[in-house]
């Protein structure tokens, strides 16, 4: 394939007999040799499996060279091998799903409808094999042409009752070799019943199986509790030991022993397996050729305090591959990586980056209009339907047009280059395009507009593709003829366009970070390494924050060492200044223009910067349960991280610990998990039973969330004979103090029996709890949720940032984390402050944005209101004092002001009323 | 080690990650090339239906 | 508009329902081309006068969406 050519119209999938498995779809059904991964793929131009091909491998059939219009088909392609010289590497090939078929107790390979996680998603998905719609036997064709299919088909229904079984490839060193957790699929598995649910209609009957829930990410537990509340998803804790199918039905009869030790039977419809994910051998070669050691579960082997960096020097790892994650703990990694990438590189920063020449624009004010429309054929995708020679006869003939004319593909680099042309010959000052979407191709088309000198905002793109000939292919007559209302609306409100401006932001390059904890620190670090003045504020006498208190790691490294040693690398750097015992005090300004006064030890300074990172941390919960505060020997889980520390003598006398897990955690009033509770405290019980083996060792816990290959450790912890119990939350431990006795009472769900153990120490694992500072809130206008952790700008895809512009958000007033995913989205912060820093000088607001007129303006108020960005402001000076106006740097154009005032003061530059209103009257005139 | 610095970043796997990475280095002053195995980019979220915790479409 | 077949004016949102649109086009879902979409940049754009100036000129419904 020529991918310079195609021009991904599919001309050619359409003709292609090759057939082979759909992996984008999970292997559910088949596709085409000459293909492309999905409908919106990026970049959308087809490939060729070269093993399925006639024409490669039998050097027959040749349709898709006869059918494809723009001549992109070449069989004689080969491998080509590049060699690229580059300062650092960034890897991140991600996982492989599990692969049950080896599982042959739950006969994936065998039972159609036992499906993996994987194929329910595409299941699930509109743009799926069975377009969303759950039904069992998801891998017949919906048509089966085989009578084996056939006779299978007719068994086909929509599943009443669905079971998910956990950790399939997790957890697991009997069937497989993966001992660790995957992190993920407790959430997938929770958010799949969801949706089956909504898709099927109440009555869907969804059970999850599972060792434990562990839901520890932001806001994960209240979308679990509401699972098994609000939707009625059955939760059942225990491992399915075997699933046979009725030979009759294919429904699928499983057995499994619950809590209270009873063997059930039970019948299911269909099962899905959540399966873990793995590192590909592939990856692990590819790994081994890179030369970078990786863990013995096969991921890359980092630290936790340089969490992406591999231990090859200059290359960085990011997603699954840096330990099993969730997509938005990937995001926080990938910007990560880019920070310790360019931090590695800093000093080459901006020397093979490219820049843009950009023409002179054209002054068009007060020009007449004379419109250009250019009607695209998009190959046969609109011409096929879309008679476009009609159209574009037909744009001749309105208002203001100039010139019209017809191209086969818009988009191509010789349709742009002719359109350069026709503006400079015909000194045409608008243009019409009349093509596919806008959202894909309109920057394209306005890049050309601005080569030929024209501002871009002249500009108009109506869809005759999408909207048009794609979705009405049986009516050529009524697509033409709805192509040239479409053409004639866009004509009409190009006529209205006017030259837009984009506002130059002025970006003040020095940087403000709030919190001199780990991650406050780690984002101070790269944005100095990367040349940038930095401020820290930290208002205790010292930088380190909660760090100061921990003992190890999880991976065992002395947090101690690692915190001095980052301490003393900021305090020298040159490009930080550190503000300890201090408070900030006012924050004025917005993106790349704040203003703040700090104050320390009764002292004001005025500081100027262009952005801020919030890193505020958080703190321990002090409890108010299991009689904490009346006994010396009831501690927290950091007093113990302190006796350690010290070597405390009193450790030596101890012979019975327990440890009670989510104290403060997971209940009405605090729904969250804090995260990290469970990994530290059996770390500390394996410390306690390293440090002397015949202790008796306790955990009593609701759910163990060790994530990731934090799971090892619950294994080593078991292993060394650490003892757990499980409690639930209505039937919570007690803990009592007797004749000097300290007794912790509860009931074993597996005897429901009554157990009581005297203890020498009891840990208790508190909560983890926000700070709360609304006054830092307001401050910068950013969100706190119900629980007082900062509101990121959006749960998976922005979790380093706000919504507000130029400011970022990094460690646990984010939300519970320890010390290695603080430090990442530290740096990540780092990385998108770094992008808007780079922007110095060409940052521009967009040309899309409200304008107030003060003579129209009556003082209501209700724009500044209702904006949710707080773009419109009153004028505090000056002739129009009291007026609204609109700051160009905080408007998204959203319009919302504008609709809003009721004294037609507003406008929306590209969508002004008038605009709008000349697309409905055209539409309204007679053809 | 030589003293000439490259300002560029080799980013393998076209998965949310690398995109991310690479878009992240671009937008800081650094060349990016992304590497990616299979015909386009998007990765395994690209597969999903929807995602925690407002059940958004993953595309 | 011409008397004999129905129009219905769409008001989508650029950054979902338009998207949608451009979605069921890409899936070549099949509908009736009876709506005319005018793209606004947020459903928050929306004014009670473009729906009642869109009847006035004929339409037989608005659909707003976002």
């Amino acid at each position: 394939m020529n991918v310079d050519l195609c021009v991904g119209c599919g001309a050619c999938a359409e003709k292609c007999p090759g057939k082979f498995d759909d992996t984008y779809n999970a292997g559910l059904i088949k596709r085409t040799a000459i293909y492309v991964e999905y409908p919106q793929a990026v970049p959308l131009k087809y490939g060729i499996n070269p093993d399925v091909c006639l024409k490669l491998t039998k050097d027959k059939c040749g349709n898709c060279q006869d059918v494809c219009p723009a001549n992109a088909i070449d069989y004689t392609q080969t491998e080509e091998t590049i060699t690229i010289n580059a300062g650092s590497i960034i890897f991140s090939p991600g996982f492989t799903a599990f692969n049950p078929s080896k599982f042959d107790n739950y006969n994936y390979a065998g039972f159609p409808n036992v499906v993996t996680s994987m194929e329910f998603e595409r299941i699930l998905s509109a743009t799926g094999p069975t377009m969303g719609h759950v039904t069992t036997f998801p891998g017949l064709p919906l048509k089966p042409k085989k009578k084996k299919d056939k006779l299978l088909a007719e068994k086909r229904k929509d599943p009443k009752k669905i079971a998910w079984f956990q950790c399939v490839g997790s957890r697991d060193i009997n069937k497989c070799d993966n001992p660790y957790c995957s992190s993920v699929c407790c959430m997938y598995a929770v958010k799949e019943a969801i949706i089956a649910k909504e898709h099927a209609g109440g009555d869907l009957d969804c059970s999850i199986f599972y060792m434990d829930m562990r839901t520890p990410g932001k806001d994960f537990e209240k979308y679990y509790q509401n699972a098994k509340e609000k939707h009625g998803i059955n939760f059942i804790r225990s491992k399915v030991h075997s699933v046979t199918q009725n030979p009759d039905t294919n429904d699928l009869d499983i057995r499994y022993v619950d809590e209270m030790g009873q063997i059930i039977d039970d019948t299911y419809d269909m099962i899905v397996l959540s399966v873990g994910l793995e590192i590909s051998e592939e990856t692990k070669d590819l790994a081994q050729k890179l030369g970078i050691d990786l863990t013995p579960g096969g991921f890359c082997k980092t630290g936790s305090f340089e969490p992406v960096t591999s231990s090859r020097d200059g290359i960085f790892v990011s997603g699954v591959f840096n330990n099993p994650k969730d997509i938005p703990e990937s995001v926080l990694d990938a910007s990560a990586a880019a920070s310790a990438a360019g931090d590695a590189l800093s000093r080459a920063r901006d020397t093979l980056t490219l820049e843009l020449e950009k023409a002179k624009e054209i002054n068009v004010a007060g020009e007449r209009p004379r419109i250009g429309a250019f009607i695209c054929d998009c190959g046969s995708n609109i011409k096929g339907v879309v008679d476009c020679e009609a159209v574009t006869q037909y744009a001749r003939t309105l208002p203001y047009v100039e010139f019209a004319d017809e191209a086969m593909y818009a988009c191509s680099q010789d349709a742009q280059n002719k359109m350069v042309e026709y503006i400079k010959e015909k000194k045409l000052n608008r243009i019409v395009v009349a093509a596919c979407t806008p959202k894909t191709h309109e920057p394209l088309f306005q890049e050309t507009l601005s080569n030929a000198g024209l501002n871009k905002y002249l500009f108009e793109m109506t869809n005759i593709r999408n909207h048009n000939s794609w979705v009405h292919k049986n009516n050529p007559d009524i697509a033409t003829q709805k192509a040239k209302d479409l053409v004639r609306m866009a004509v009409a409100k190009a006529a209205l366009a006017e030259p837009l401006k984009e506002e130059k932001i002025d970006v003040n390059d020095s940087v403000v970070v709030i919190g001199g904890g780990l991650a406050g620190m780690a984002s101070a670090k790269s944005l100095a390494t990367q040349g940038y003045k930095t401020h820290i504020i930290e208002k205790k006498e010292k930088l380190g924050g909660e760090a100061h208190k921990l003992y190890k790691t999880a991976q065992g490294e002395d947090v101690q060492t690692h915190l001095d040693e980052l301490i003393k690398e900021i305090e020298q750097n040159e490009n930080i200044t550190v503000h300890c015992n201090t408070s900030l005090e006012s924050v004025d300004g917005f993106v790349g223009n704040f203003k703040s006064t700090l104050k320390t030890n009764g002292k004001e300074l005025d500081l100027e910067y262009g952005v801020a990172v919030l890193a505020t941390g958080a703190k321990a919960f002090v409890p108010d349960e299991y009689e904490y505060g009346k006994d010396d020997r009831i501690i927290t889980s950091l007093d113990l991280d302190k006796m350690f520390k010290e070597n405390d003598a009193g450790l030596d006398a101890i012979n019975s610990a327990v440890f009670i897990q989510c104290v403060g955690s997971r209940q009405p009033d605090r729904p969250y998990c804090s995260r990290v509770c469970c990994t530290h405290s059996i770390d500390n019980a394996i410390e306690l039973k390293e440090r002397k083996p015949d202790m008796d060792v306790f955990i009593i816990y609701r759910d163990i969330r060790t994530y990731g290959e934090k799971e090892l450790l619950y294994k080593k912890a078991r292993e060394l004979g650490v003892i757990f119990f499980r409690y639930d939350v209505d039937q919570k431990p007690e803990v009592s103090i007797k004749n000097d006795k300290l007794l912790i009472e509860l009931i074993d769900h597996v005897l429901n029996q009554p157990i009581q153990i005297e203890a020498d120490l009891l840990t208790l694992a508190t909560a983890i709890v926000p700070r709360k500072d609304e006054k830092l809130a307001n401050f910068f206008k950013v969100p706190l949720n119900d629980e007082g952790f900062f509101v990121e700008k959006h749960a998976k895809l922005g979790p380093a940032e706000f919504a507000t512009d130029g400011v970022f958000l990094a460690g646990s007033g984010h939300y519970p984390k320890p010390v290695n995913e603080a430090i990442t989205q530290g740096r990540a912060s780092a990385s998108r402050a770094l992008t808007l820093l780079a922007k110095k000088d060409n940052l521009f607001t967009s040309g899309v944005v409200a304008s107030a007129d003060p003579l129209k303006c009556s003082e209501c108020g209700v724009c500044v209101s209702i904006c949710p960005y707080s773009a419109p402001g009153f004028m505090t000076d000056g002739r129009f004092e009291g007026k609204a106006r609109v700051n160009a740097v905080l408007c998204k154009g959203c319009g919302l002001c504008v609709a809003s005032c009721r004294s037609g003061a507003l406008h929306l530059r590209g969508f002004d009323t008038s605009q709008i209103f000349s697309q409905i009257f055209a539409l309204g005139e007679v053809v | 080690m030589s003293n000439k610095l490259t300002g560029s970043v080799v980013v393998i796997g076209g998965g949310i990650s690398g995109m991310l990475s690479a878009l992240d280095l671009a937008n800081s002053g650094y060349y990016v090339y992304l590497v990616e195995k299979g015909p386009s980019i998007g990765g395994v979220m690209a597969q999903l239906d929807k995602t925690f915790p407002t059940n958004d479409c993953a595309m | 508009m011409a008397d004999n077949d129905i129009k219905i004016v769409s008001f989508l949102c650029n950054w979902c329902s338009y998207g949608a649109a451009d979605l069921a086009g890409v899936s070549r879902l099949e509908y009736p081309a009876d709506i005319r979409v005018i793209r606004i940049p947020c459903s928050g754009r929306m004014s009670p006068k473009f729906i009642l100036s869109a009847l006035r000129e004929g339409a037989d419904a608005v659909w707003v969406s976002g």
